[in-house]
């Protein structure tokens, strides 16, 4: 299962591709089963340089009740800071929120699909 | 300090200006990612895991207090109420919108602020001895010399574009607390045999993948010529440096490659090409420099202060202070104060907004309008009076920065890591707070002296793992954060690369491996050793069994 991220270039915030549009929480993005929309959404995510920076697909696995970014980076991402956690968005709290803290395993380099450009 | 003059402020206010005019033509789609990303970087503005990252340059680490303010009004203002103290002497906001970032640069310009050599593959922000103008140490004072660097330096048409970016750092004690081999280019102010000051000049240094201890190429350069031999060595790297390959670009790897005595003889053989009259500054510039930098008047005072040594007994908080953070000044009567940015729990090198403003308002009132940044990640009071030492100590409790601990365990290094920089390969700060809570007991640390731990979040080592007495590094082993212990880095004077203890170990297992590590020093240790002196006595072994008994 496939995600579709980015950061928005006017204010760098984390967002998620949701059905032709960008949501700022994981909770809400469109998750992908196959790859032919995925590639096909994020395409369509590279046709909006205006909007956001360098799009790129993640990996999404299921946790206990729910799913979450394989990657450890990518959960990062999705919640703030490990530091601050009155930081991000792990500050507004959530049921995604809660989920994705849960998660565990995997460190910077699984979960992003073609990290490695050729 | 360096004041700018109308120039320098009217070319401020032009790069403003072009900048804002870049982020406008980007964010309308007039140009590219690929286009703007070198000139946002050239403005010292990344973009990180969360947001965009600014930092700002802070020359040689010396911070007024307007200058301060400022920085507590952007943090304010633009990001999350503070900012994050980095081993380039510089400051990075974490949580800066693009949007925002030319009205900041605006506002940073005010006060002679900027985040030019900051990014990219120029000089980058040159540093020195944050103790500069204080210590009784040093022949001259670095910051002179680090600003004209600076001025040479900036925006140079020749270095603009080299193969990698490159650090100078200038020193002028004995005492080494700069890293000065670790750098590009190391600058040691020493005396020659006829009394003439100069420069011993270390080129080659650096951490990331390839540490290299910095080789000198010069025992004694006659400080007037300082210029020219730089330009020498930029145009003997700007040559011959590995373009075609980033990992081996660095002038560290040209020198390693040539060997530190033919890339000397080369430098030599430029150096004799350039016209000192063209190439080096002229003494009344220099003079004009060195006025910026006028020591400052120091009272007559005596060497013992009644009053501080009334508040001492009275307060052994105070006290402990005193022991850890406090250190000989120049001058009589006077002393240099660390301020810790290293509270157990806190997040090395973060200050708020409010901390900030604490310090802007003791530089002005007890340290002569001055502060300084140490590559450490702390702030310094360069010139305190010692009467005064108890008002600053009680300041400084009430926003949370007395924090006794100096250059012990928990005074650790750490780069922001996987929880903000798009290079980390594993966290670095919880890995910090986590040993700097195990060792929160002031006494246990003082008994353990002083022990630097340096900690980075990849193999770039912004966190200079590799000179930490111990120094620990995160790879992504199999999805998961491990991190591999060195022992036996210093970046000291008696600068050295700390040697792999074993294979890396689990997050959850450092802070219990640093106990081991600490456990066996204070069991082999002898009378006035340091964690570092009973390394070297002992060697890796015992410290080795200790951390992997376990796994055997």
């Amino acid at each position: 299962m496939k995600a579709l991220t980015a950061n928005r270039l006017a204010d760098g915030e984390v967002v998620f591709w949701s059905h032709g549009r960008w949501v700022e929480r994981f909770g809400q993005a469109e998750l992908f089963e196959d790859d032919a929309p995925a590639g096909e959404a994020e395409a369509k995510a590279k046709s909006q340089p205006t909007v956001v920076v360098e799009p790129y697909l993640i990996e999404v696995a299921p946790i206990e009740d729910g799913v979450a970014p394989v990657a450890y980076r990518e959960r990062l991402r999705a919640l703030g800071p490990t530091n601050t956690p009155d930081h991000g968005k792990q500050a507004e709290g959530g049921h995604d929120v809660e989920l994705i803290a849960k998660a565990a395993g995997a460190a910077r380099s699984g979960g992003r699909v073609n990290l490695i450009k050729r | 300090m360096y004041r700018y003059d109308a120039l320098d402020k009217e070319f401020l206010a032009d790069r403003v200006s072009e900048f804002r005019h870049q982020v406008t033509r980007r964010l309308a789609g007039e140009i590219t990612e690929d286009q703007f990303k070198p000139l946002r970087l050239m403005n010292g503005l990344y973009l990180q895991l969360h947001a965009y990252m600014l930092r700002i340059a802070i020359p040689y680490g010396t911070l007024n207090p307007a200058q301060l303010r400022k920085l507590a009004e952007v943090a304010r203002t633009y990001d999350k109420g503070y900012g994050h103290f980095t081993t380039r002497t510089n400051l990075q906001f974490h949580w800066i919108k693009l949007r925002d970032a030319p009205d900041i640069l605006a506002s940073l310009a005010e006060v002679d602020l900027h985040a030019i050599q900051t990014s990219g593959n120029c000089i980058r922000n040159t540093t020195a001895d944050p103790y500069a103008g204080a210590t009784a140490e040093e022949l001259d004072d670095p910051r002179v010399w680090a600003e004209v660097i600076r001025q040479w330096s900036t925006l140079h048409p020749e270095f603009s574009f080299l193969p990698r970016k490159f650090k100078i750092a200038v020193t002028a004690s004995v005492k080494d607390r700069t890293a000065a081999r670790t750098h590009d280019i190391g600058l040691a102010l020493r005396r020659g045999r006829d009394g003439a000051l100069g420069f011993e000049v270390m080129v080659g240094g650096g951490l990331g993948r390839s540490p290299h201890i910095g080789s000198t190429i010069r025992e004694h350069l006659p400080a007037g010529r300082l210029l020219s031999y730089l330009q020498a060595i930029l145009r003997v790297y700007n040559r011959h440096g590995r373009r075609d390959n980033k990992f081996k670009a660095r002038v560290k790897i040209l020198v390693a490659s040539l060997g530190a005595e033919e890339f000397g003889r080369q430098v030599e053989a430029e150096w004799a090409q350039i016209d000192p009259a063209s190439a080096d500054l002229p003494d009344t510039e220099l003079a004009r420099i060195r006025g910026f930098f006028a020591p400052a008047g120091f009272e007559v005072l005596p060497a013992v202060s009644a009053k501080l040594e009334a508040a001492k007994a009275a307060d052994p908080a105070l006290a402990r202070f005193l022991r850890n953070n406090v250190h000989p000044h120049k001058a009589s009567g006077y002393a240099i104060v660390d301020i810790a940015l290293k509270t157990p729990g806190e997040t090395p090198g973060d200050a708020t907004a409010e901390q900030m403003e604490t310090v802007a308002d003791l530089a002005e009132r007890y340290s002569q309008g001055e502060a300084r940044v140490t590559h450490e990640q702390n702030l310094v009071l360069p010139h305190v009076r010692l009467d005064d030492l108890p008002a600053v100590h009680e300041a400084l409790k009430a926003v949370g920065l007395a924090s006794a601990n100096a250059n012990l365990i928990s005074d650790i290094i750490a780069c922001p890591g996987l929880d903000y920089c798009a290079l980390a390969n594993a966290r670095a700060i919880p890995i910090a707070q986590h040993i700097a809570q195990r060792f929160a007991d002031q006494d246990v640390a003082e008994d353990i002296g002083e022990l630097k731990i340096k900690i980075s979040g990849c193999i770039n080592a912004c966190g200079h793992h590799h000179v930490g007495h111990i120094g620990i590094l995160g790879v992504d082993k199999k999805g998961e954060e491990f991190y591999q212990l060195t022992l036996g880095g210093s970046g000291a004077e008696d600068a050295e690369v700390g040697k792999i203890l074993g294979p890396a170990i689990h997050a959850s297992r450092v802070t219990d491996a640093i106990d081991d590590l600490v456990a066996v020093y204070l069991r082999e240790r002898q009378p006035g050793e340091r964690f570092l002196d009973t390394y070297r006595r002992t060697g890796i072994a015992p410290f080795k069994e200790a951390v992997y008994a376990e796994v055997h």
